[in-house]
């Protein structure tokens, strides 16, 4: 297996655009990506466009905008892991040494989508999509659970809304850029009892893309590689199998895979950009990505450790909370920012001398498993 | 007369006045699946056989919905509910009204409508709260 390297980034501002088709939103994420490497259109070899909503062949029309034709170009579905998922395949065709560089694109439109001010379902016909179920609820089940067995408050979970809120006021990026109190956030109208508006990411347009080469390749390229130290991706066991619904095996499962591919641990992270659709689950993801012992997540945002300023940042970019979540492009998105954080080019959003970052993402609902997909990525410099 | 139909087809039947959710117990591992299959997704084993599982179950955790959903207008509740067999299926949750609902509180399954398609009434399982002192929870 070879070394992959990421030589080029780039985004679109996420925010609501539903005058914007999905094509224009793509590419200007693909021609800041191109233009970040320092490459053309023709250097492109093969690419994965990752998208949930948009229809037929989203990848071809997004990559015609920035000139790439005529390669090899495969389009994702893997629902909130789409993105990453994309990421993952560009990841293994240079890893194996079938092609030397490639792109990746996510990107998603939700206000043109046909869940437009709507709570997401699972796939039509799966049992418990046709009984209620959406993405707030299975996630509110969670929270309620959660708060009841280990005694969290609404306050508690509360925190990490108003800290990613925080994060996302400092950058031009993000969707929402508003602090917002804990009053406010527990204030705010039910959606899913217990979980509130301000504890929902909304939903956002965007796109984001990455320009992936072999090791040995990059420095042709750039000074300043950002190295893919583990890709791991998992699907979802069977629920009966999954004894807490507090916990997400899949979650712990990939981080450690992860960690043992990177050669590295927990303690090596000095920035994360985790999967926090809910404020909840970035409590409960602390511990299952090893950041802490169960007990000792809320301690993580009462002290500040997760802040821009402390020990380990989390959704330093403000996450899926405020910098919003346009579902396959969140993915790539939290590449995109873990890289501006390892070159140290976050502004004021950067963690300071940032080595090491974990991005994790978990999708998709459908019955009888825990979640459709969750991924982890380690990158360092 | 309405029609009534089942949402799904083999989830749930009738037996001697009293609603079950079909679902299946692989002979070789033990395994129990809601709905039942063919094989043991466990195991593999082809060994499965029929099993009605329990009427009587715990609410494992809920939540009061306040959006639409396909078939449903807000609010309405849906939960997780442990059934006795050792397995979690989520449900929409009636009686939440007038019975509020708690972590571990015993439930019971009934068949009422869901939706209506048409003429059709869509029919299938919910979980209420069980009452104490009602005569149809007597053992």
């Amino acid at each position: 297996m070879r070394e992959v390297a990421i030589i080029g980034v780039g985004s679109t501002v996420f925010g609501k655009f539903p005058e914007r088709v999905i094509a224009e939103l793509g590419s200007e994420a693909v021609w800041a990506a191109l233009q970040d490497a320092g490459v053309t259109p023709k250097d492109i070899q093969f690419g994965y466009c990752a998208n949930l909503y948009g229809g037929m062949v989203i990848g071809q029309a997004v990559l015609r905008e920035a000139g790439i034709v005529d390669i090899e170009l495969t389009n994702i579905e893997n629902a909130c892991a789409g993105g990453a998922t994309a990421f993952r395949r560009a990841w293994c065709d240079i890893a194996l040494g079938l092609y030397d560089i490639g792109i990746v694109v996510g990107v998603e439109s939700m206000t043109t989508s046909p869940v437009a001010g709507k709570l997401i379902p699972p796939a039509k016909g799966d049992i418990s999509g046709e009984l209620g179920m959406n993405m707030v609820a299975r996630f509110a089940l969670s929270q309620r659970r959660y708060m009841d067995v280990y005694s969290v408050s609404l306050e508690q979970i509360a925190k990490v809304s108003v800290k990613n809120h925080h994060n996302g006021c400092l950058n031009p990026y993000s969707q929402y850029r508003k602090e917002l109190s804990i009053e406010e956030i527990i204030s705010s109208r039910p959606i899913c009892e217990p979980i509130t508006l301000l504890q929902c990411c909304p939903a956002t347009d965007g796109a984001a893309a990455a320009v992936l080469v072999s090791r040995d390749l990059a420095k042709k390229y750039t000074g300043k590689p950002v190295i893919v130290a583990a890709s791991v991706i998992r699907s979802g066991d069977y629920s009966y199998r999954w004894k807490d619904i507090t916990f997400s095996d899949m979650t712990y499962k990939c981080a450690n895979e992860a960690y043992k591919m990177a050669g590295l641990g927990p303690k090596d992270v000095d920035v994360c950009e985790l999967h926090d659709a809910f404020a909840v689950n970035e409590l409960q993801h602390y511990v299952e990505l090893g950041f802490c012992e169960r007990g000792e997540e809320v301690r993580l945002i009462d002290e500040g450790i997760t802040e821009i300023g402390g020990k380990l940042p989390v959704n330093a970019s403000g996450g899926l909370l405020s910098k919003g979540h346009p579902v396959s492009a969140s993915g790539v998105a939290q590449i995109v920012e873990l890289a501006w954080q390892l070159r140290g080019q976050a502004g004021k959003n950067q963690v300071t001398n940032a080595k090491v970052g974990l991005a994790h993402t978990l999708g998709g609902e459908v019955t009888d498993l825990e979640s459709g997909a969750v991924a982890v990525h380690i990158l360092k410099r | 007369m309405t029609t009534r139909v089942p949402f799904k087809e083999g989830l749930f039947e009738e037996v001697s006045g009293k609603w079950a959710l079909v679902g299946c117990r692989c002979k070789l591992c033990g395994q129990i699946f809601f709905p039942k299959r063919k094989v043991c997704l466990n195991c593999l084993s082809p060994d499965v056989e029929r099993l009605n599982l329990g009427c009587i179950a715990k609410l494992y955790s809920f939540s009061i919905v306040h959006m639409p959903s396909e078939h449903f207008e807000p609010p309405y509740a849906a939960g997780w509910i442990q059934l006795p067999e050792g397995i979690r299926i989520f449900s929409p949750i009636r009686g939440w009204q007038e019975h509020p609902l708690k972590i571990g509180i015993d439930m019971e399954i009934t068949i009422e409508k869901l939706w209506d398609e048409g003429e059709r009434e869509v029919i299938g399982y919910v979980f209420r709260p069980c009452v104490p002192g009602r005569e149809d929870m007597k053992e």
